[in-house]
């Protein structure tokens, strides 16, 4: 029997991000983080520019490394294990860029075809069907998969790189902006998803966003950035309620039209 | 995780119904064993399906469920399920609700077998059809650009002008010379092998003359300048194109064919005559560097026989080639970068085009001029 990925057990967490510093020079962006992500929720990470919401999800899914501080995922430390071992991390959450970051060169079944086939031993005559699932798990249709990235409106392209991140079932899934760009119905279409995501497979999903609708509507936690540090943490409505001038000035269209609810 | 023994599924028909237990962790990860065992069962209704002993589902187990249930031509509303938990109920739910829209498989067009071919070839003739007219029809805006700019001479760019006049004239002449005057002593080399037989040591001087500013140097120079500038154009616009910067110039009420492509087009029909001339001179060089040693031909002896034997017409007509090859490589090289679509690859493959083209249209108009020349009688 080939060796199972072992599912971590359930109340272990996901993503712990302990103290984190991040410094560019004599820039400090990060002066210690603090916060970990559970099974099976929703969270946005949430701060101003410049607060290092990207740089600290590079740094959780080891693409940039943090200046000082510890970062686990699945109970592995991203920065000081063993390269064999965050391999195997690295099968086990999907991430999805900004702009899709899919290979221009592939069709979008193609595209999604390339983690499956370097990571998964699936049997030709699944081949096919799995990927048309993945597609229709981030609402495209099947011929879809025979486009090429640079034929894909932007929404489309945003569900194209899900599908990809979904590839190989991931337990955690990184969306870095993924409605910036999209117009409102879209918008709130691809939070549908990313909430039926969590709901359906069960898994986790860190988000990066500015979108205001998604936070107070899909996100079941917000963790906001500010000054380097982690300002506030929990669900959409003690966050809100928080007396800062960042979060007030932030939130401030909404909770004077009170339209902050589920 | 189970033992290496134990089966991912198996059915006990003599139950009543027919149970299938499913076992272990159906995960992507375990995909083709299971895929292996449960493909080859007989399901039949009435069926039942226990759950009990499944510790893990993922949505690609229950895509092999469901398909599994689907060749049978089982509906899985039929089956009774036993022991089936409400998340792994919720993500077979999941795959079943976006299953029917999977109804019309994925396009696997096939474009390998004799008619792929000809489909291939039909498609590319008609592509390049369409190149070859475009650049004929942009080649035409151009110069009536250039026309236009007659009549108002204050809309000529001279800041960009000057910029790229340095780029592709004044940098490129390292490269030129250094290419040039090595073709000159490979010329004269060669030419003085045969010519040292018969004792025509001086006709070497004739040949070199007349091979180096009627056709190698023009040839010459034009190809390093399609590689180099060409390229360059092609590059520079491609880029501007994927940032949107050609549509910026054109929403700021300037004219993309004014700000970017005259200014690179001037200055690369300026700038060939000039390295041309300089190709002449360096190649010329080149073979008085060797006639010394190789032939005992003095650099005075080469000059005096230069002077003597190398009649003014075929430097001229080096020199008039010059400009127009200068005009095609511009043109294509701008063409191609303003055509390029948002898309990474697209850059590199009309950059690659560009040199390809510019090289080929060269040796075209070189055969061309050789003709008119010869009916001429130049």
């Amino acid at each position: 029997m080939t060796p199972d990925a072992a599912p971590t057990t359930r109340d272990m967490p996901v993503v712990e991000v302990d103290n984190v510093v991040t410094r560019f020079g004599p820039q400090v962006v990060h002066d210690g983080v603090s916060f970990r992500i559970g099974r099976g929720t929703l969270t946005a990470l949430i701060g101003g520019s410049g607060t290092g919401k990207s740089v600290l999800l590079r740094e959780i899914i080891g693409l940039q490394r943090p200046t000082a501080g510890n970062i686990r995922v699945f109970g592995t430390d991203m920065w000081n294990a063993a390269e064999a071992q965050t391999a195997a991390v690295r099968r086990r959450f999907g991430m999805m860029f900004q702009d899709g970051a899919l290979f221009s060169a592939l069709t979008v079944a193609q595209n999604i075809r390339v983690p499956l086939l370097e990571h998964a031993n699936i049997p030709g005559d699944l081949l096919h069907p799995l990927i048309e699932l993945r597609l229709a798990q981030a609402g495209l249709t099947p011929d879809t998969g025979n486009k090429l990235p640079s034929q894909l409106s932007g929404g489309m392209r945003k569900r194209a790189a899900i599908a990809r991140a979904l590839a190989l079932e991931p337990e955690i899934l990184f969306l870095d902006e993924p409605t910036s760009g999209l117009d409102p119905a879209t918008a709130r279409s691809l939070d549908a998803l990313v909430r039926s995501l969590v709901d359906d497979l069960g898994i986790s999903v860190l988000v990066v966003t500015h979108d205001l609708d998604t936070l107070l509507t899909v996100v079941d936690r917000i963790i906001v950035l500010a000054d380097g540090h982690v300002l506030a943490d929990g669900p959409a409505a003690e966050v809100t309620a928080i007396d800062h001038p960042w979060i007030r000035s932030y939130f401030a269209i909404r909770t004077m039209t009170g339209t902050q609810s589920r | 995780m189970q033992d290496s023994t134990q089966p991912w599924c198996e059915i006990d028909a003599s139950a009543s119904p027919a149970t299938l237990t499913l076992h272990g962790h159906w995960r992507l990860a375990n995909t083709e064993a299971i895929w292996r065992e449960l493909r080859v069962l007989r399901l039949q209704l009435p069926l039942c399906i226990n759950a009990d002993n499944l510790q893990d589902f993922d949505s690609t187990g229950a895509l092999m469920l469901l398909r599994a249930l689907d060749q049978a031509g089982i509906s899985s509303d039929d089956v009774q399920w036993r022991a089936l938990d409400a998340q792994h109920r919720r993500i077979l739910s999941g795959v079943q609700r976006r299953l029917p829209a999977t109804r019309n498989p994925l396009d696997t067009q096939d474009r390998s077998g004799i008619l792929g071919l000809f489909a291939r070839v039909g498609e590319n003739a008609a592509a390049l059809g369409t190149l070859l007219l475009g650049h004929l029809n942009f080649l035409g805006a151009t110069l009536a650009a250039a026309a236009h700019l007659i009549v108002q001479p204050r809309q000529l760019r001279g800041k960009e002008l000057t910029v790229q006049f340095e780029q592709v004239c004044v940098s490129a002449l390292p490269v030129v010379a250094l290419v040039t005057l090595l073709i000159g002593i490979t010329i004269a080399y060669l030419l003085g092998l045969q010519a040292e037989k018969y004792g025509a040591n001086i006709f070497v001087v004739d040949g070199v003359g007349i091979g180096m500013t009627r056709e190698f140097a023009p040839i010459i120079v034009a190809t390093i300048v399609a590689g180099r500038s060409g390229a360059a154009f092609t590059a520079q616009l491609g880029a501007m194109r994927l940032t949107e910067e050609i549509d910026a110039i054109r929403t700021l009420g300037l004219a993309p064919m004014q700000v970017l492509v005259l200014p690179r087009v001037l200055a690369l029909v300026v700038a060939l005559p000039l390295l041309v001339f300089v190709g002449d001179v360096m190649g010329i060089l080149g073979a008085m560097l060797i006639a010394d040693p190789l032939l005992g031909l003095t650099p005075s002896t080469v000059i005096d026989r230069l002077h003597g034997s190398l009649d003014i017409t075929h430097f001229w007509a080096g020199l008039v080639k010059a400009p127009v090859f200068a005009l095609f490589i511009a043109v294509i090289g701008c063409r191609m970068g303003i055509l390029v679509q948002r898309d990474t690859r697209a850059v590199g493959l009309a950059t690659t085009s560009t040199v390809v083209q510019s090289i080929v249209s060269v040796i075209l108009l070189d055969a061309a001029f050789a003709v008119v020349f010869q009916e001429l009688g130049i």
